[in-house]
């Protein structure tokens, strides 16, 4: 429209369009630049973590040689050479004499070994703020010119629980307390949504009941998780006595607030499974729940496990209510059970984010990578699950 | 038929959508201040041909248009036409009547407030008074001009939206099936408007009903699969075809 | 005959209970709504026959851990407005842009990728997003204002109140979408038809036709960004603090609700206790919020003839 030229032979020229083209073209502009805006965030967001998180990949090691005897038995401090102290984790080195009560038959003996460095050493390498002394960093660098520090990949970050030294921390005791109390949420929250849905959409009558049960759901959906917490604290440990910070009261907890999504999206595959399917098991004499047990609820299946797989990585990714029954523990050891005190990924997440050590941040951000990685391909799933069994009837 | 009193002339006029070859090498001329019918079968490409005079298909990306278009003497796919400017001057009212959500008052004054043409306040009150009148139904809603124009009849509704048409001072209005959704008495009220009309604008109608053709059209084209198969005055076209297919459309025997 | 009878009066009870254990789990979920009214409610009670309900919405100290501790919460509310609107702010024209450019500009194909990656911001852990206020955002934020001579805080309510924009763009851009897309074409041809631009038919056609989706979403978003805990618990502030600069820190409902129960405080001393009561009131106004919205995008749905939204 640009192109229109003066042109006294033409009838159609008008000359006020041309500001309300540019102002069209404006707006057209704002719109898109909006979704730009928004699919930057998710950019920016994405690369920051990244960034911030991929230095978790690796941790650095230190060679020295370690001695096994009567002193270091005792006293770890004693095991490596003591101008080596400060730039080994405390961690490792406390294990010490434990292995020794362990293994009696290292008594005695010498080893050279790559011992897991301190956080400040780790964060020296990856050139970011450290803290280490002028005496420390001149080891350090001798060490490093003879080749005695390497970075490999950390091994500890998966096979290691929450530790006070942020070297030696990783996420398997927040991954198993994710594992149990999602769990316990889908245990309970499966049945009893997928029985609500089936109620509402076979048994029930369109009357006043209905009506309320259904206002009902859809409010719960809307209420704020943190209030979860609260129904948490008050009922499943002040008034049932259920253990505090365990898995049981986090999976009920998030049960209940996985259940509105769960019957949302039953209710819609039910709905998607044609009258006829029903028509026709009546027809062959075959009461309502044999019709619904054999008929219609396979025919639903594949949507209502989509929509439990959404409701589950929801809840993986909960938080606040987790805070409120106590979740947010430091968890060293993985739970054994459903009543022990247990941590989750995203509780985890919180915990290190608020360190004030700055080793923890990469850690904090590789978590977060885990966790996204974990939804990311829950979600996948689901998708890939509608896709696969859509019919259209 | 004078040459001087053609207001549309289409001269080779073909048009694809995508692959398909839906209007082929049409050539009409369309008079002034005359009634035009549009008749043919369903599928015969009768409403694609008049969406092709006020460029309402361009809003199809798949549709692609060959040929010309010439009305007052600029072929309005030249490309230093703009198609909003086209709309202003070739009006059009569709199968289903389509108010906007605003009040009856304001269903009428939009367009002339945002093209300029008048300004808020009495002379847009007249004009909104005058082009309810001209479609006859200002004295349904001259009480009720500030209540949504989607809560009246549907007949009131088709004779709103002509009156917004009405407003935009068009020369042409183009009607696609105007009274296909309504009942018989608001087809009869639309009809007798259309005859008032023609004194001012320049109309083309589609129907499906061949009766409509032939109470109030002076021409009536014929269409088949994508081709106008006969153009002349209504009475020749009903009484005395040319072609074998107008007059088996025309008695019923097919359509 | 006699077998007939009882297998059939056998198939009768087993339809029977089936059905009444069908209701029992339907009654979970009234059971659960009720069970966070009362216990929110109860231990409100509490608190308000230990502290003034009025002096409660009305006062403006917020001393819990001291002596004669004080229980005013009108700084709490002015803070969490404050970071909702922020948080609106950015989320409603983003999200409302992005929706017109997704139902109106976008083909097809671009539209079934564009939307759900934009959902993938909804799908994001608000954990997460809290450490991206309290690591990236907020130390941005103090550094450009520094930049122009502002001094911002590291737990300024800008910072919080942004990326929980960032979160709720998905909340509005995604049901926009949807009321948009409903909107009858015949309108938007009727509105071109009188040689409107694309951009005028949308603004002043489309939008005002899909309104009541839009203010339902809106109301959505903001019932989302007043129950939000994570991101304010991590980058806002603790300190309640009655202040209309964007750059200080503030607090928030749900961010003393935290910090009231993750404390060591007694279970019954008034410090828990008024938790219950900041629930109480985040209850009733998300409960409203949410009530409206529904209502709202039934009328358009009855208006519009949809059947799923």
């Amino acid at each position: 429209m640009s192109k229109i030229k003066k042109n006294k032979k033409n009838v159609f020229y008008d000359p006020s369009l041309k500001r309300r083209h540019f102002k069209s073209k404006l707006f057209k502009y704002f719109t898109l630049s909006s979704l730009i805006v928004s699919l930057a965030f998710l950019a920016i967001f994405f690369i920051d973590m990244v960034v911030k998180g991929s230095s978790a990949v690796q941790q650095t090691y230190v060679q020295v040689e370690v001695s096994y005897n009567e002193q270091s038995a005792e006293n770890y401090r004693d095991a490596v050479d003591k101008k080596y102290l400060e730039l080994l984790s405390r961690a490792v080195l406390r294990e010490i004499p434990m292995q020794i009560k362990k293994n009696p038959s290292l008594l005695g003996t010498t080893k050279v070994a790559w011992m897991l460095a301190d956080d400040q050493v780790d964060m020296y390498m990856k050139e970011y703020y450290y803290k280490i002394s002028n005496k420390d960093l001149a080891t350090l660098t001798e060490l490093i010119e003879n080749g005695r520090v390497e970075k490999k990949f950390n091994t500890i970050f998966f096979t290691h629980g929450d530790s006070k030294t942020p070297e030696y921390s990783g996420i398997l005791s927040a991954m198993i307390g994710t594992i149990l109390t999602l769990a316990v949420a889908m245990f309970v929250a499966f049945p009893i949504g997928v029985a609500t849905a089936v109620y509402l959409e076979e048994f029930s009558e369109q009357n006043a009941w209905s009506e309320f049960l259904e206002v009902n759901i859809n409010n719960l959906a809307a209420i704020p998780s943190i209030l979860f917490g609260l129904l948490g604290l008050a009922i499943f440990i002040n008034l049932f006595g259920f253990p505090r910070s365990s898995a049981l009261v986090g999976g009920l907890t998030l049960a209940l607030m996985t259940l509105p999504i769960i019957v949302v999206s039953s209710r819609a595959a039910l709905r998607s499974v044609p009258a006829t399917i029903r028509q026709a098991g009546y027809g062959l004499g075959l009461t309502k729940v044999q019709v619904v047990k054999d008929h219609v609820l396979p025919l639903a299946f594949p949507g209502i496990m989509t929509g439990s797989i959404i409701g589950l990585a929801h809840a993986m990714g909960e938080t606040a209510p987790l805070i409120i029954v106590g979740m947010i523990a430091f968890i060293p050891d993985s739970p054994t059970s459903v009543m022990e005190a247990a941590t989750v990924m995203p509780a985890q997440i919180f915990t290190w984010a608020g360190m004030p050590e700055r080793a923890y941040i990469e850690r904090t951000a590789a978590g977060i990578l885990v966790l996204l990685t974990v939804l990311i391909s829950l979600n996948a799933m689901a998708v890939y699950l509608r896709k696969k069994f859509e019919v259209k009837w | 038929m004078a040459k001087d009193k053609a207001k549309i002339v289409v001269k080779d006029l073909n048009l694809w959508y995508g692959d398909k070859h839906a209007l082929h090498n049409l050539n009409i001329e369309i008079q002034k201040n005359k009634i035009t019918a549009l008749i043919g079968p369903s599928g015969c490409g009768k409403s694609t041909f008049l969406r092709c005079l006020n460029r309402m298909n361009d809003l199809i990306s798949s549709v692609r248009v060959e040929g010309e278009v010439v009305i007052d003497g600029k072929n309005i796919y030249d490309k230093d036409v703009d198609e909003v400017s086209v709309r202003k001057r070739i009006g059009m009212v569709f199968q289903q009547p389509n108010p906007f959500p605003k009040s009856i008052y304001e269903n009428v004054a939009y367009a002339p407030l945002k093209h300029g043409s008048v300004k808020k306040g009495s002379d847009c009150d007249d004009l909104v008074e005058q082009s309810l009148k001209s479609a006859g139904i200002w004295n349904e809603v001259k009480d009720i001009l500030k209540e949504p124009g989607t809560g009246l009849s549907g007949g009131q509704q088709q004779r709103l939206c002509i009156a917004r048409t009405i407003a935009v001072k068009p020369d042409v209005i183009l009607m696609d099936e105007p009274t296909s959704a309504l009942d018989p008495i608001s087809t009869e009220k639309i009809e007798a408007l259309m005859l008032e009309l023609k004194k001012d604008y320049t109309i083309v109608i589609v129907t499906h009903n061949m009766q409509q053709a032939a109470r109030i059209a002076d021409m009536t084209a014929f269409f088949h699969l994508g081709d106008l198969i006969e153009y002349d005055e209504t009475e020749k076209i009903f009484i005395n075809p040319t072609h074998k297919k107008t007059e088996d459309y025309i008695t019923g025997r097919f359509g | 005959m006699a077998t007939f009878e009882s297998k059939h009066r056998y198939a009768h009870l087993q339809e029977d209970v089936i059905k009444y254990l069908l209701i029992l789990a339907a009654t979970i979920s009234i059971l659960t709504t009720f069970g966070i009214l009362f216990s929110i409610v109860f231990e409100a009670i509490e608190f308000f026959q230990l502290r003034s309900f009025v002096y409660f919405f009305t006062g403006t100290e917020w001393t819990p851990g001291v002596e004669n501790s004080k229980f005013g919460a009108l700084p709490i509310f002015a803070g969490t407005f404050m970071i909702t609107a922020i948080a609106m702010a950015v989320a409603l024209p983003i999200g409302l842009g992005s929706a017109i450019y997704m139902s109106e500009y976008a083909s097809k194909n671009q539209r079934t990728i564009l939307k759900p990656l934009l959902e993938i911001l909804a799908g994001i852990p608000t954990v997460v997003y809290g450490f991206f206020a309290a690591i990236t955002v907020a130390p941005f934020i103090v550094k450009i204002s520094a930049a122009v001579g502002l001094e911002a805080s590291f737990n300024s309510a800008l910072a919080s109140g942004v990326v929980m924009g960032i979160m709720i763009i998905p909340y509005i851009s995604s049901l926009s979408d949807d009321v948009i897309t409903a909107v009858p074409d015949s309108l938007r041809k009727g509105s071109l038809a009188l040689g409107m631009t694309k951009s005028e038919t949308i603004r002043d056609i489309v939008i005002p036709s899909a309104l009541p989706g839009i203010i339902s979403a809106t109301l959505l978003g903001i019932s989302k960004a007043l129950g939000e805990t994570m991101i304010v618990v991590m980058a806002a502030g603790l300190r309640p603090n009655l202040s209309w600069n964007l750059l200080e820190d503030m607090t928030t409902v749900t961010v003393r609700i935290v910090d009231a129960l993750t404390g060591d405080q007694a279970f019954n001393s008034p410090a828990t206790l008024s938790a219950f009561a900041l629930g109480l009131a985040l209850f009733f106004v998300t409960l409203v919020l949410n009530v409206v919205s529904v209502r709202m995008i039934k009328k358009f749905k009855e208006k519009y003839k949809m059947s799923s939204l």
